[in-house]
């Protein structure tokens, strides 16, 4: 590997001219059926760049980069590597060629220790790998690459931003030339994310590459030095970031313009702020089986019409938070009053009917069932009453109409309700979750992440939703990992930190900063010194 | 470029149909294959089975015999899994269902309009027992269902066989292996074939209704494909694999006490013939739709009625289970080869880079 560090520490190395890319790709299409996912995409990455891929949901990035992965075969077009072309059969093919990816969902071994996930399944693992060796071994790539981790630590046991640098350390062991993040900050903190930010530039000082898929128009402007954005599958553009704002990348990507309202401002005619609380929790405390406290003595009351944001590092009890609001959790300690009385038993249906409307967390594994039909998923919350649940019956005809009428509220087009909505898109799904449960939520709606995973459109269109209620009266409680939308829409922003509610702050006069503080567990009290703060 | 097969996600019935058709004619073929190669006249076999099967009243009462317990198994195995359980036990529980009959029509005198009601809510009744306690593990504890309903057969087997030559066997015929014969009968409506067969049919249809237009039968579809939506929802899941699984276990038991009290009259050791296990597979052919557990019954019903004639005919009765498989394995290959549509794609020609590029 050339070493380039004579310059500026940092900066994109000098690069000789004629140097050829380290991947291009010329031509690239790739189709399923019904559905064109690449369409003549070339695209070129010279070695000593990030360069960002930016796209909607469905814009075509995952397959581009499955394709570049040895996953899948382009059905057209060409890739070469630093000058020769190439095809990839295998991912086998791309990790000897120096392509290396890092998944969103993290690929490591929870029981193994670091050293052991980094040397599993790799030609270099020694034969005789004892512990020792392993951690030696891994310290070194450690101090090598610059990702500093805990070689016997047990990958269960670290954070969410120890785990990227472990699984990047494995690729960049395996010689990656060519690093491929898809959404790597998603789950890091403020800190974390600088950090990562950092040793990726240290790595592009020595003459390698990065692609970087993301969805938040910021980071890519602080970090990338070329961005190319997909639209339905085609490359429309490859540009310097030098020359982009991020309203104008915003318009490449949906090919229109996103207007940035202030949420927050009433529409006239909207609901007041109601004074008394519709659901609160009084020193609120869940216990995991294990005993482990995972939501530890949380009061807060919600009232209709406001919006009360969630931060946190997921993991850190939104999980249980938003299952004790909607009555799938027990408490083991405290209480649950709904409109100033102790709440029924942990009773989701009971919750529902007193019109508590909840999109969870992860809408395919809890919020809908995959292989039933879209009928038989928009009945899920009325199935029990009238129209479509009379003694005891269930109305197919009145769950179809139900469906329709969702469908059209939530203004997707679906071939027929009888399609098993797997078959939707992930955004569309979204959104038929969203009117299923606005629907119900007459007093209180508990959104857990509802645009974790959706293009700049879609997630407008459910912020939209949420302040609709809002202006209804609803109570709203929107769990986000994305510190300006919760900035932008929330009333009141809670921090949680290890199950702990570290404080309940003004949205309108909060900053990214004192959130990213509690959000990594220090109290705005305790940490006089705001720069001391690497949380 | 040429054109290429590619798989679709979802596969109309009537497709689906097609293709499984396709696949009884293939079996069906393979098997004549075979028996004119092992040196038997296929066409002279196929006539043979035709005319005892479907082609004569004698042929076509034995079909509905088989039909009875095969459709209440194969309704027993297809509603649990519409919960997404494994009902292995319709074999124990048939055994169960025709002890319990067995008790009350040999110790219990009275009228037969008294009795019969009595034989089937105590067949019932043991079924459901026979049945609970792997139902509780599996909603309460979860322990894997298919283990447990699985074991408990050959427990069942053995206490009829221990009942029909221990302590209940016919001591006043000498009868080899079996309980006298059981002094009420489930009256006949049309040769040998009893009313256990229109009621058979009956039940299924319910069943068809019960889980596809109550509430019940909503809980237990969204239970099945997803539970954790269900509970989201509310559904009190547990209780509904436990009743799902009770009612499973009823509908195999009720099988046993018409095979008892119906066709065979008396307890004897083998008494359900494999019925719970062949339930399994006409619930796999029926897809988890009751309504569909009436063709492939009979189809089940069919393939067991041709197997007796062959072995009239010399061949080992082990051909039956052969021809069992075979059928299954070409419909398990013509249910995803459904999937499978040919598409061409139009040739794309590769054009240089846009001119947005832009290079830095």
């Amino acid at each position: 590997m050339t070493d380039l560090r004579h310059t500026q520490p940092d900066a994109p190395p000098p690069i000789a001219p004629g140097t050829p890319p380290i991947l291009q790709l010329q031509g690239i299409c790739k189709y399923f059926p019904g559905v064109i996912a690449n369409q003549d995409v070339s695209l070129d990455i010279a070695p000593g760049e990030i360069h960002a891929l930016l796209g909607e949901n469905g814009a075509g990035k995952s397959t581009l980069m499955n394709v570049v992965t040895g996953i899948y075969q382009p059905d057209g077009g060409e890739i070469i590597l630093n000058g020769y072309g190439q095809s990839l059969a295998a991912p086998q093919d791309a990790i000897r060629a120096g392509i290396g990816m890092v998944h969103q969902h993290f690929k490591l071994v929870p029981a193994f220790t670091v050293a052991e996930n980094i040397h599993l399944g790799w030609r270099e693992t020694p034969f005789r790998a004892s512990a020792k060796t392993l951690e030696a071994r891994t310290r070194a790539l450690s101090d090598r690459f610059g990702f500093s981790v805990r070689p016997d630590a047990i990958v269960a046991d670290l954070s969410a931003g120890e785990q990227q640098r472990v699984e990047i350390l494995r690729v960049l062991a395996r010689q990656a030339r060519l690093l491929i993040l898809d959404e790597p900050t998603a789950v890091l903190t403020p800190a974390e994310t600088r950090d990562l930010f950092r040793a990726l530039r240290a790595f592009r000082a020595q003459g390698n590459a990065v692609i970087l898929i993301s969805h938040k128009l910021d980071e890519v402007i602080d970090i990338s030095d070329r961005i190319s954005i997909l639209r339905a599958g085609r490359n429309v553009g490859t540009y310097r970031t030098a020359d982009c704002t991020a309203a104008g990348l915003a318009t490449l990507m949906v090919g229109r313009e996103i207007v940035r309202r202030d949420l927050r401002a009433r529409a006239p005619g909207a609901a007041p702020i109601a004074p008394a609380p519709v659901l609160s929790l009084r020193a609120a405390t869940c216990r995991d089986p294990r005993g482990v406290e995972t939501l530890r003595d949380v009061t807060l009351d919600l009232h209709g019409g406001e919006i009360l944001g969630i931060a946190g590092v997921a993991g850190n009890g939104q999980r249980e938070l938003t299952q004790v609001l909607t009555g799938m959790m027990p408490l083991s300690a405290g209480e649950i009053l709904l409109d100033g009385t102790p709440a029924p038993l942990a009773d989701p249906a009971a919750f529902a009917r007193a019109g508590i409307g909840h999109i969870p967390e992860d809408r395919l594994r809890s919020g809908l069932a995959p292989s039933l039909d879209i009928t038989d998923n928009m009945a899920l919350r009325e199935y029990d009453r009238p129209p479509i649940g009379r003694h005891g019956l269930y109305d197919r005809a009145a769950a179809a109409r139900l469906a329709g009428t969702i469908v059209e509220a939530a203004e997707v087009r679906v071939p027929d309700l009888a399609t098993p909505i797997r078959n939707l898109s992930g955004g569309n799904q979204q959104r038929l979750v969203a009117r299923r449960e606005i629907r119900i939520a007459s007093r209180v709606l508990v959104a857990a992440y509802p645009s974790r995973g959706l293009d700049i459109g879609a997630i407008a269109t459910v912020l939209r939703y949420l302040t609709e209620l809002r202006d209804q009266g609803v109570a709203v409680v929107l769990v986000s990992e994305d510190l300006e939308e919760l900035l932008n829409v929330a009333d009141r922003i809670g921090v949680l930190f290890h199950g702990r509610l570290m404080a309940t702050i003004d949205a309108a006069t909060a900053d990214m900063e004192t959130i990213g503080l509690l959000m990594g567990g220090r109290s705005t009290q305790n940490s006089p010194a705001r720069d001391g703060g690497q949380a | 470029m040429a054109g290429t097969l590619q798989r679709q996600p979802t596969v109309t019935p009537a497709r689906r149909l097609a293709w499984r058709a396709g696949a009884v004619v293939t079996a069906l073929a393979i098997t004549t294959l075979f028996l004119a190669l092992s040196g038997r006249d296929p066409r002279l076999l196929a006539d043979l089975v035709v005319r005892s099967t479907v082609g004569s009243r004698f042929g076509l009462e034995d079909l509905a015999l088989f039909l009875t317990p095969l459709l209440l198994t194969g309704a027993a195995v297809t509603v649990t899994g519409r919960i997404g359980v494994w009902n292995i036990g319709a074999e124990g529980q048939f055994y169960a269902g025709a002890i319990g009959a067995t008790a009350i029509g040999l110790f219990l005198p009275g009228p037969s309009w008294l009795l019969l009601p009595l034989m089937a809510a105590s067949g019932i009744a043991c079924g459901m027992g026979w049945i609970l306690v792997p139902a509780l593990a599996r909603a309460y504890a979860g322990v894997n269902e298919i283990i447990t309903t699985l074991l408990l057969n050959f427990v069942a087997g053995l206490l009829t066989t221990y009942l029909a030559v221990g302590p209940w066997h016919d001591r006043v015929t000498g009868a080899l292996a079996s309980t006298g014969r059981l002094p009420v009968r489930i009256p006949e409506i049309w040769g040998v074939v009893h009313w256990g067969f229109p009621i058979a049919l009956a039940i299924v249809l319910g069943l068809a209704w019960l889980t596809t237009r109550t509430r019940w039968g909503y809980q237990i579809t969204i239970g099945g494909a997803n539970e954790q939506a269900a509970r989201y929802a509310g559904i009190p899941v547990r209780a509904r694999i436990l009743g799902v699984m009770l009612l499973s276990g009823g509908l195999a038991a009720l099988a046993g006490m018409f095979e008892v009290a119906g066709t065979v009259h008396r307890l004897q050791g083998g008494l359900a013939n494999n019925f719970g296990y062949f339930g399994i597979v006409v619930a796999v052919l029926a897809r988890g739709s009751c309504l569909n557990v009436l063709p492939a019954a009979l189809l089940m019903a069919f393939i067991l009625n041709a197997g007796i004639v062959l072995q009239t005919q010399q061949l080992t009765s082990s051909a039956v289970l052969a021809i069992t498989g075979l059928v299954l394995f070409m419909i398990a290959i013509a249910d995803e080869l459904a999937h499978y549509r040919p598409v061409t794609i139009r040739p794309v020609t590769p054009r240089p880079a846009t001119s947005a590029e832009a290079r830095p």
